[in-house]
């Protein structure tokens, strides 16, 4: 296990490194420098334009360059946002990539879930509506066009409809008067998820190991006692008006992402899962007299999900197009629509530091499936 | 030996339903297993074996028919049950060391935990006393009771022999289904495990079934052996008898493919000719394309049964001469 970890890591690092330099030519290969955006103005005078060409350092070599942006990198200093001045870079997102975070996990949860819940019946019981109905739309909406789609979602939803707001990160009006911001809000609902997650984790795996008979009821318990503390907690801070507006400009970027996304996951489970039944422990845990459930849950899906989660590990790279395109249909103020903006109004510091982030969230978060894919298979672990 | 029966089979027949037409795997087949006794199915490969062990418990695959026949197993006939109803049979009652043995554990989870959920399947223990169970029976495996906690990919090929045969113990069932248990292992493994599951059998008084190609398998572990030629059974009779005075042609070519039971092993598919296609087989005496005894009416009409005591054969012209025309 810690060998392996250990191979992960160093090939993390090495994948960053290679990262971190392709970023620094492409953005080098580009006509003109960083100093254009304020130097090429025909007010600026001489003198200025050549400190300011100092200060940004496009003077120095190359060689030089790459080092000082590598050492940035490790020292999270980007600069100075131009678009977003005097703010620096890192400020910037530091408010922006929680966000990001949060949705691509939620629906990457919701929509991994949702597949294999759903590719695991398929499997079951082949043939009937059931199948025909989740492969069909299941399909349709994985091949969508995405903006057309998150368009409709809004149409639907919250113009026609009215159930959901229309885009954005907050209600401005709710929020003219508040006496607390944005982020700290959301940085205590994503503590609060986090301390959740983790307590429900710890149950689960307790449970799991000591065999009790009635690990059910205390994991159904231990959801419910937590969710009551969560609700009693926020409930008597007085923020829980703020909390659920965010909460609410969360469900129609995280539905959508999560519709469009299911399907992949469900017709692999789908495969793996009919390719596992044909495995003699299937056939030995049938024998043992276990019910079908039991065989189904237990044996087959434990197994299929392996691959799944092999592959769902290769998908978490392009996932990265997909939340750029919806944070952008939904106006969701994260890295994505940060990453777009800042190319277009040509703020290269911000834009070489969304790029960075962007890529060391997907190098992380290749770590962190690579772990469990280590957890979930005793081959690996042990 | 009692003769209390513990499993009586009768006019057993399970056809597979597939594009090709119909394959009679199990055609018409009927035994008793008393209690303690242990039963030897040989035939070559294809013959129909592992299709009367899955039908037995009944495990089938959809395109399987059950079209006659019980299995009355204690006085309880399990082709009537409910899937339900059969679920609490299985393991319980009727357990199986499989053909693929060492793919019969699931990669993921410990063996001792498999075993345990056996065990709590069929109530037979829970919590502490199954953990009890499952140290006394890798104790009666003679397996290291720290391997209880270890994953499958830990054990040896025979280390994973020896933990299905003590899944299958677990629930102290009336009769153990062997198919070809030891055939992925080496020769001195293969024998030891052998002896050993023949000891366990004897000292628990468990009526037992072992499936092989190999005769001289059965010949040392059985007490009564049943030969299979195209999913009839077409001898069958206490091992010495068989052994020694072997009525059927078939039976004799394959004692005679055998010099010595202790000798080297051969197998069944050295035997000339080519085993029949069970989509297509041959009318009267499904042998006889290959018998060197056939005469006109083995090509035409189904051979009758001759009885010698406990001991019978179907065959127009048997071998051993008794009965002889
Ligand atoms: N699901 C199935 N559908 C159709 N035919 C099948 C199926 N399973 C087995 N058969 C056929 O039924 C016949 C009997 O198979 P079975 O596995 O019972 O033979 P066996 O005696 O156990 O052979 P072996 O010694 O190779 O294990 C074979 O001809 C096989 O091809
Ligand atoms: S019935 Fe005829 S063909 Fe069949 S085994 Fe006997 S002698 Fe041979
Ligand atoms: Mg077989």
């Amino acid at each position: 296990m810690a060998k392996y970890l250990l191979k992960r890591l160093a090939q993390i690092l090495v994948t960053l490194f290679v990262f971190l330099t392709l970023v620094f030519f492409i953005v080098n290969a580009q006509p003109g420098d960083v100093s254009n955006f304020y130097a090429l103005n025909p007010d600026v005078p001489p003198e200025t334009r050549e400190r300011l060409q100092d200060l940004f350092g496009v003077n120095e070599p190359l060689w030089k360059q790459y080092l000082v942006h590598i050492k940035n990198t490790f020292t999270g200093n980007f600069g100075i946002s131009f678009s977003h001045y005097p703010r620096s870079v890192a400020d910037v997102i530091m408010e922006r990539l929680p966000r990001t975070v949060v949705l691509f996990m939620t629906a990457t949860a919701l929509s991994f879930y949702l597949g294999f819940a759903l590719g695991k019946i398929l499997a079951w019981r082949r043939g009937g509506w059931f199948e025909y109905t989740s492969t069909v739309g299941g399909v349709t909406l994985y091949t969508v066009f995405t903006p057309w789609f998150g368009l409709m979602m809004i149409w639907l939803f919250a113009f026609k409809a009215g159930w959901l707001p229309i885009g954005k990160f907050l209600d401005p009006v709710l929020w003219r008067d508040a006496s607390i911001d944005a982020n700290s809000v959301f940085n205590q609902m994503i503590l609060t998820a986090f301390v959740v997650s983790v307590v429900v984790f710890a149950v689960f795996v307790i449970t799991g190991q000591r065999r009790m008979g009635n690990a059910r009821i205390i994991r159904i318990a231990s959801i419910a006692l937590a969710s009551l503390a969560v609700a009693g907690v926020w409930i008597s801070s007085g923020t829980v008006v703020f909390a659920w507006d965010i909460l609410r400009h969360m469900v129609l970027p995280v539905v959508t992402l999560t519709l469009i996304s299911f399907a992949g996951t469900m017709l692999l489970t789908r495969n793996s899962m009919l390719e596992t039944m044909r495995e003699d422990f299937v056939m030995a845990a049938r024998a043992k007299g276990l019910p079908e459930r039991a065989v189904r849950d237990k044996h087959v899906a434990r197994n299929a999900l392996l691959p799944v989660v092999t592959s769902f590990i290769f998908s978490l790279a392009f996932a990265v197009d997909g939340g750029v395109i919806t944070e952008s249909i939904f106006s969701w103020p994260g890295m994505g629509q940060t990453l777009v903006s800042a190319t277009l109004t040509e703020d290269l510091p911000l834009a070489v530091g969304a790029f960075v982030f962007v890529g060391i969230f997907v190098l992380v978060a290749h770590l962190v499936a690579d772990v469990l894919y280590a957890y979930l298979d005793p081959r690996i672990r042990y | 030996m009692t003769t209390d029966p513990v499993l009586v089979v009768e006019d057993l027949k399970m056809h597979y339903v597939t594009r090709a037409g119909t394959v009679r795997a199990v055609d018409g087949v009927s035994f008793a297993v008393a209690r303690g006794q242990s039963l030897g199915l040989v035939g070559e490969s294809g013959c129909g074996k592992s299709s009367i062990a899955m039908t037995l418990l009944k495990l089938l695959p959809d395109n399987a028919r059950l079209v006659s026949g019980s299995i009355i197993l204690n006085g309880v006939d399990l082709t009537t049950l409910s899937e339900d109803q059969m679920r609490a049979h299985r393991w319980d009652r009727i357990s199986m060391v499989f053909q693929a043995a060492m793919n019969s554990l699931d990669p993921v989870y410990r063996v001792g935990d498999q075993i345990i959920e056996a065990l709590e399947a069929h109530s037979a223990s829970a919590g502490r006393d199954a953990m009890e169970r499952v140290r006394e029976l890798f104790d009666l495996v003679s397996l290291d009771p720290t391997y209880i906690r270890r994953y499958p990919h830990e054990y040896s090929g025979g280390m994973r022999q020896r933990a299905i045969i003590a899944m299958a113990l677990a629930c102290e069932p009336d009769i153990i289904i062997a198919d070809e248990p030891t055939t992925a292992l080496d020769v001195i493994v293969q024998d030891h495990i052998l002896r050993e599951m023949q000891a366990i059998q004897r000292s628990l008084n468990m009526s037992m079934i072992y499936i092989s190609h190999d005769m001289a398998v059965i010949a040392e572990v059985c007490d009564v052996v049943g030969v299979m030629y195209a999913g009839k059974l077409v001898e069958f009779g206490p091992t010495t008898e068989v052994y020694a005075r072997p009525i059927h042609p078939y039976t004799k070519a394959l004692m005679s493919a055998f010099p010595s039971v202790r000798g080297e092993k051969h197998d069944l598919t050295t035997l000339p000719g080519e085993p029949p296609d069970l989509l297509d087989l041959p009318a009267g005496c499904a042998f006889h394309p290959r018998c060197a005894y056939a005469t006109d009416e083995c090509r035409t009409s189904i051979p009758p049964t001759v009885q010698r005591g406990d001991h019978w054969a179907t065959c127009w012209n048997p071998v051993d001469d008794l009965g002889g025309e």
